[in-house]
């Protein structure tokens, strides 16, 4: 323990300027959340909007240079005794590797980990909930940042022999990085990676782990700096040998036999005019086809999670888009929807003159409208059941509210447009008839959400969907009534539409029309 | 008993055999100077000792212990002091000295304050405000003041003036009785004032080992005169080296000298000769005379 004590008060001697300088910015970052608390109540107190830009300014500055000055003490700590080379001192003397990684454990704890604590319980309390309800999600947060930050930066810091070498390293990193999301993104259906995720999560920490331990007990730098690359590697291999037909396949199995669809769908007719001469500029060609939905419970709520397009033409060419995420929700009342998809341009030509056959897989989550409660935004402060700390305003036209260490794990506002009780705007009309809206806020069940503030922003806003030329009044103000339900998850399951004669040009969608890139199912 | 002890220890860096099969024992209480041109392995020998390398093949003992598993509490034995070691230059003296205390329950604070004054070194100046010799006496003091068993050197009187040099020599020579020293140099005029022993490497293998008296004992630089001019031998004995000739002179380095069976061999290759004289040769003209020979055996 004395060794421990004895190069951890070295470490703090020589970097208190460094940890006084991560201080301040937690400081900083506290007081600025706190700010972003008062949601509307900022625009009146710092002047109008020019308050909440300042806000989201300073949120956004010191949300970034936190991080950085953590990275920075925890290189600058580790590598006051480097790890790389045959020239330090300290190798000769009777530093026990051991006890060296533990003061260095001791300096991070001290001087991030025990100020992050702090300053989240004092956040908590602030924010009026109790820290002591909250100290498990306390500890896991603390856990995360050291998973998905600390450890990480440590990793490399025992790699590198100075702060240079750290640069680049990150830099190499962010290439990586950069080079496996292009990778992603270029091999279809890549975002169904199912538990793949979690076994590069899982392949970093132990390695993570691994090379620090290994650094400390042997100092083989070329041995640990391999493992990282074969790290690197694997996950590469993960990326391109994973099986995402089959993880769809098993996580939206196929009806039973005698299940109802949990949606029906029809292919409605083009909506505009057919025009198969496309503009030289265009390189993609983005296909819209129209669906009428109906048929879900009115209980039910089913997500598009997914969607596959395939092409059949009778010349014999093929096409399919793989699996992607379109990610809408369709609600009972809804009656119509829209799948967007772009081909290559040669494809196109090669096929638009012809009739092809299409086959639509959808892969969708079926959910369940429980807890279904009538709610009247009242003015002032108030509390969110399940929630938090809410305030509404006639500015903002929203339900601000902050929550305790994560935000809801299934929370859906619906709303009434006519019922709305915001003023209107020049410009603004009020809804004659019933027109539904709805926002809902979903989220994992973990204990806490990561990030560095325990004390979560919801934003509840419910908007006008229509784009014609009236503009209704949409918003939350107070006094408008509200249905707050929590959808629980009840299956997961595939179906497919088969259209037998599809002709492309009649569903192209044309660069001047909105929405008119990327992939995606519109609501109507 | 021998406080560093190699059998056949071999270090390869890639391609490139720094060690080849170094066979080396330093006695207790020597002071055990390696000497050899540069890149002949002295550095490397000396890493692979103290575990900062481990070696490709063969083993080392140091007192006692395998290299391989010399760390923590083994370096409370060892003072280590190289010339291109990085010391924690934002350090004060002073604080470098307090910091490094705690590490060594040997720790004797009236010999640090002793060595502190020899050597005049200034407790509140940072290392890196130091000048290169006083980094080396600092680095020198918190490597002598917990009686180490053992205090290894490597080069450290590169780039020195003399009188650093002289005063680091002493500083070593007051702690010499208690410890064995083991210092690399081809400072071959220094080693030569207070070595005991000698080691010499080269490309890696020691060439020869032994005490320092006995080797400048039995190098000597040979002049024989005779009244005609002499035949050199085709086969000279394998002892000679350099053998050459001037008019009625022939020289040559004996490395072998015992003065009745060198006079006897001389008569023996020559025959009758007019004169022979016997010139005792300093460390530095051994040790040219003994890389030119191995420069020409290669």
């Amino acid at each position: 323990m004395k060794q421990i004590l004895n190069i951890f008060r070295k470490d703090l001697r020589r970097y208190w300027r460094e940890s006084a300088v991560s201080v301040a910015l937690l400081v900083a970052y506290s007081w600025n959340d706190v700010r972003g608390w008062a949601g509307e109540r900022n625009v009146a107190a710092y002047g109008a909007i020019g308050g909440l830009i300042s806000y989201q300014f300073l949120s956004g500055l010191v949300t970034v240079l936190l991080p950085v000055a953590w990275a920075f003490l925890i290189v600058r700590v580790v590598q006051a005794e480097t790890l790389v080379g045959d020239r330090q001192f300290w190798i000769t003397r009777p530093y026990e590797w051991k006890k060296l990684l533990a003061a260095k454990v001791l300096f991070v704890g001290f001087t991030i980990n025990l100020p992050l604590l702090i300053a989240d319980i004092l956040l908590l309390a602030k924010a009026g909930f109790p820290p002591t309800h909250y100290v498990g999600g306390l500890l896991w947060m603390q856990l995360m940042m050291v998973l998905v930050l600390i450890l990480p930066i440590a990793t490399l810091a025992t790699v590198t022999a100075s702060v240079s070498q750290m640069m680049l390293a990150v830099l190499g990193v962010v290439l990586y990085m950069i080079g496996v999301a292009a990778l992603a993104s270029v091999i279809p259906s890549s975002g169904f990676s199912g538990p793949a995720d979690s076994l590069d999560f899982i392949l970093l920490i132990v390695t993570s782990v691994a090379v620090i331990l290994w650094q400390y007990a042997q100092r083989k730098t070329s041995g640990s700096r391999w493992l990282i690359a074969v790290l690197a590697l694997t996950v590469v291999l993960i990326i391109v040998a994973t099986p995402y037909n089959a993880i769809v396949k098993h996580d939206f199995p196929q009806l039973e036999p005698g299940e109802l669809l949990p949606v029906q769908m029809a292919l409605l007719p083009a909506k505009t005019a057919a025009d198969a001469n496309v503009p030289d500029k265009e390189k993609e060609i983005v296909i819209q086809i129209p669906l009428s939905t109906s048929g879900v419970a009115d209980d039910s709520i089913v997500v598009v999670s997914g969607v596959k397009v395939s092409l059949e033409a009778p010349n014999g060419l093929r096409w399919n888009s793989g699996w992607e995420s379109p990610g809408i929700s369709l609600f009972p009342d809804q009656k119509a929807t829209q799948i967007d998809f772009n081909l290559k341009r040669k494809f196109f030509e090669r096929v638009k003159s012809y009739s092809v056959k299409a086959r639509i897989a959808l892969a969708l989550t079926v959910y369940r409208d429980k807890n279904r409660a009538d709610f009247v935004t009242p003015p002032g402060e108030f509390a969110m059941p399940d929630l938090g700390f809410c305030s509404a305003g006639t500015y903002l036209r929203e339900i601000h509210c902050r929550a305790p260490l994560r935000t809801p794990s299934s929370m859906l506002i619906t709303s009434d447009l006519s019922a709305t009780t915001c003023p209107a705007r020049e410009g603004e009309s009020r809804a004659d008839n019933r027109e539904i809206v709805r926002d809902w806020h979903q989220n994992s069940d973990s204990l806490a959400e990561f990030g560095i503030s325990p004390v979560k922003n919801i934003d509840v806003y419910l908007w006008d969907r229509h784009d014609g030329a009236r503009r209704l009044v949409a918003g939350i103000c107070p006094g408008t009534p509200l249905i707050i339900s929590s959808p629980k998850f009840v299956r997961s399951t595939r179906m497919e539409l088969e259209i037998n004669s599809l002709r492309l040009a009649d569903y192209r969608l044309r660069q001047d029309e909105p929405g008119a890139s990327g992939f995606g199912i519109v609501l109507h | 008993m021998s406080v560093i002890h190699t059998d056949n220890l071999v270090k390869k860096f890639r391609r490139v055999e720094a060690l080849n099969g170094l066979n080396l024992d330093v006695p207790e209480g020597a002071v055990y100077a390696l000497v050899g041109p540069n890149g002949a392995g002295k550095t490397t020998a000396i890493k692979v000792l103290m575990n900062i390398f481990g070696p490709t093949s063969g083993r080392a003992e140091v007192l006692g212990v395998d290299s391989a598993r010399i760390a923590g509490r083994a370096f409370t034995a060892i003072g280590y002091v190289s010339e291109n070691q990085e010391l924690p230059e934002w350090m004060r003296v002073g604080a470098f000295l307090d910091y490094l205390r705690p590490f060594y329950p040997s720790w004797d604070r009236d010999l640090e304050d002793d060595l502190v004054r020899q050597f005049d070194l200034p407790r509140d100046r940072k290392l890196k405000h130091l000048s290169r010799g006083m980094r080396m006496k600092a680095a020198l003091a918190s490597a002598l003041a917990y009686h180490p068993k053992l205090i290894v050197l490597d080069e450290p009187f590169t780039g020195l003036d003399p009188l650093v040099r002289d005063e680091l020599i002493q500083g070593l020579l007051e702690r010499a009785e208690e410890a064995t020293i083991f210092v690399s140099s081809h400072d071959l005029a220094e080693i030569e004032s207070f070595a005991s022993h000698v080691g010499y490497l080269e490309q890696g293998r020691l060439q020869f080992s032994e005490e320092l008296a006995r080797l400048v004992e039995r190098f000597r630089e040979v002049q024989v005169t005779f009244e005609g001019t002499p035949r050199l031998p085709e086969k000279p004995p394998e002892s000679w080296m350099q053998l050459n000739s001037a008019a009625a002179v022939v020289r040559f380095i004996e490395s072998r000298f015992e003065p009745e069976r060198t006079r006897a061999e001389i008569r023996g290759v020559f025959g009758e000769v007019r004169d022979v004289t016997f010139s005792p040769m300093t460390l530095r003209e051994i040790f040219l005379a003994m890389a030119k020979a191995g420069r020409n055996a290669a």
